[in-house]
């Protein structure tokens, strides 16, 4: 067996449902039937070894070498822009940013927009596509509570069901983009392991084009 | 602002890096760490990504710490000359990131300038690759031409506006979005099919280029494609050559020819270069030219761990008889020991054996 691929997965709801994926495509691993406290989990049969980490941490273990592979939301790979290869669209996880506010706002172009959020690049790249001047609020969470408080005029947040928004009297505006779960790839290790990262994206892709 | 100064990785590779260079007939490039600020500022829009250092001279002149050699070496390089071939290995400064502050980056490489032919491409792309091979065992050198996606792009007929989006998602292989943009634009199939060949196209040189040959390109894809097969025919039989697309570069400093070089263990290129004619045009030099830089400070991953001990043997002594004590670390040093010699145990230093000096005796 060659050198094995690390691979990065996000903690929580959708790490478990991308391991299935890899499982499916006949990635496996026996360890992770019964996890205990370990925090890696060898598959040398597949040659690969599992790793979970903090969702918005996958990109940065990625990007640095720690990982070979991974999987990160787009939000994530967005807003921070790391020098990775974006391989596949898992199309798992899927919701979107939004620029919400309360009903029946209207943005006033004679006065600078006061948006709070937690995805500075993002929301600056939005705007600036928009030629639309605004002071950004940079805050960590609790986003919906700014433009009740009269913190911000809008907010720019991902949405996903919308319950959230409803049950705060907010709703979404406009969509800045979609997001779902990307399989990412160091550019470095897709190269001196280019046989294997290409095998395992072309299971992948088979994959998700049976579940679609 | 952090300084790296020349790390001892830089002492171990550079030597044989200045071997091979000067074995071609490259020479050393000297330049001061400052250079006056209005060759940054009217060539500003080359120093991608930077701020840059300034600081006010005796003379009231505005100087900047050098953020990039290239221009140091075009400027000291006489217009209409004839062929020059420099090496370096210099620090610039930089702030790659505008949120990290400014750092010294040491850098080693090399610039061939002047009227380029064929084999002097050739010559630096295989240099390239043989200062890889001095630096690791396996090694990759990635060549591109900047004009055949771009060209394939002119040539299918997709709208201006849209290229640099997917000239960017092509540096990503991130083909599901590149093909959303093109449905979207209305190319066809074809069109869709070919850019994803090319974006996921790996292989060595010549047999890429053989690949390529066989897509359907049009007029501006196929002249760079035809300039990559010469230089490839050229190369053959060096190690180590792939060809790959999704190279990104910034098309305001290179244009043709480009390369990136990669060794296991430091997670991004270890080495970046190519053609960058339209600078030299732009500081008014004819001819063409063509370089590569190193990054230094990315090999200090490479470099061995330091040794858990700072010194063999601690002797610990009174200070009486410094003669005897010099005979007895003489004798230490003979069994090629290091030893440290003081009259206390020092802070934090790490040492295998503890040893007294007293009475002309070591115990």
């Amino acid at each position: 067996m060659s050198e094995m691929l690390n691979v990065a997965l996000p903690k929580g709801r959708l790490g478990d449902k991308v391991y299935a994926l890899f499982e499916k495509a006949g990635y496996g691993c026996e360890e992770l039937a019964d996890p205990g406290r370990r925090l890696v989990f060898e598959s040398p049969e597949h040659g690969v070894r599992y790793f979970y980490v903090k969702p918005s941490d996958v990109a940065i273990y990625v990007e640095r070498g720690a990982a070979d592979i991974g999987v990160a939301g787009k939000d994530i790979l967005l807003e921070y822009t790391p020098d990775v290869y974006e391989l596949l669209d898992f199309g798992i996880g899927r919701c979107r940013m939004c620029v919400c506010g309360r009903p029946g706002f209207r943005d006033d172009p004679g006065r600078t927009l006061r948006v709070a959020t937690k995805f500075t690049k993002i929301t600056r790249d939005y705007y600036a596509g928009l030629g639309r001047s605004i002071d950004m609020i940079h805050l960590n969470g609790s986003i919906e509570l700014a433009p009740i408080l009269g913190l911000s005029d809008v907010i720019v947040d991902i949405v996903e069901t919308g319950a959230t928004l409803r049950e705060n009297g907010l709703c979404v505006l406009s969509e800045v983009c979609g997001i779902s779960a990307r399989f990412i790839a160091n550019k470095v290790s897709s190269r001196f392991k280019y046989d294997a990262v290409t095998a395992l994206t072309a299971r992948l892709r088979e994959t998700i084009e049976v579940e679609k | 602002m952090a300084f790296t100064q020349f790390s001892p990785i830089t002492e171990r590779v550079f030597p044989a890096l200045e071997t091979l260079w000067a074995g071609r007939g490259y020479t050393r490039y000297r330049v001061s760490r400052f250079e006056e600020y209005d060759l940054y500022a009217s060539n500003r829009t080359f120093i991608t990504g930077s701020s840059i250092l300034t600081f006010t001279d005796t003379d009231g002149r505005l100087m900047a710490l050098k953020p990039d050699v290239t221009l140091s070496v075009i400027r000291n390089t006489a217009p209409g000359g004839a062929l020059r071939k420099v090496y370096y290995c210099e620090s610039v400064y930089r702030a790659p990131d505008p949120g990290s502050g400014f750092s010294e980056i040491p850098q080693a490489g090399l610039e061939c300038l002047g009227p380029l032919t064929l084999f002097d491409v050739c010559e630096v792309i295989t240099l390239a690759a043989r200062s890889l091979a001095a630096l690791s065992d396996k090694y990759i050198l990635d060549v591109s031409h900047l004009g055949l996606l771009s060209g394939f792009l002119e040539d299918a007929g997709v709208d201006g506006a849209l290229r640099p989006e997917l000239l960017r998602l092509a540096g990503d292989k991130n083909s599901h979005e590149a093909a959303s943009i093109l449905r979207k634009a209305g190319a066809s199939l074809p069109v869709m099919d070919t850019f994803d060949a090319m974006i996921h196209l790996r292989a060595p040189l010549e047999e890429a280029v053989g690949k390529l040959s066989a897509l359907p390109l049009g007029e501006h894809a196929a002249s760079a494609l035809s300039q990559l097969a010469r230089a490839a025919r050229v190369l053959r039989g060096e190690d180590g050559l792939y060809l790959d697309l999704s190279l990104r570069s910034d098309e305001r400093y290179y244009q043709g020819l480009v390369m990136r070089g990669y060794i296991p263990g430091v997670p991004t290129a270890v080495l970046s270069g190519g053609r960058y004619d339209g600078l030299m045009r732009r500081l008014h030099r004819e001819g063409g030219a063509m370089g590569f830089a190193i990054y230094l400070n990315l090999l200090e991953r490479l470099a061995p761990q330091p040794e858990d001990l700072d010194a063999d043997v601690l002797v610990l002594h009174d200070g009486t008889d410094p003669e005897g004590l010099t005979r007895a670390v003489a004798a230490l040093e003979r069994g090629g020991l290091r030893v440290r010699v003081d009259r206390a145990r020092p802070e934090g230093f790490r040492y295998g054996k503890l040893m007294h000096y007293a009475g002309g005796e070591l115990k």
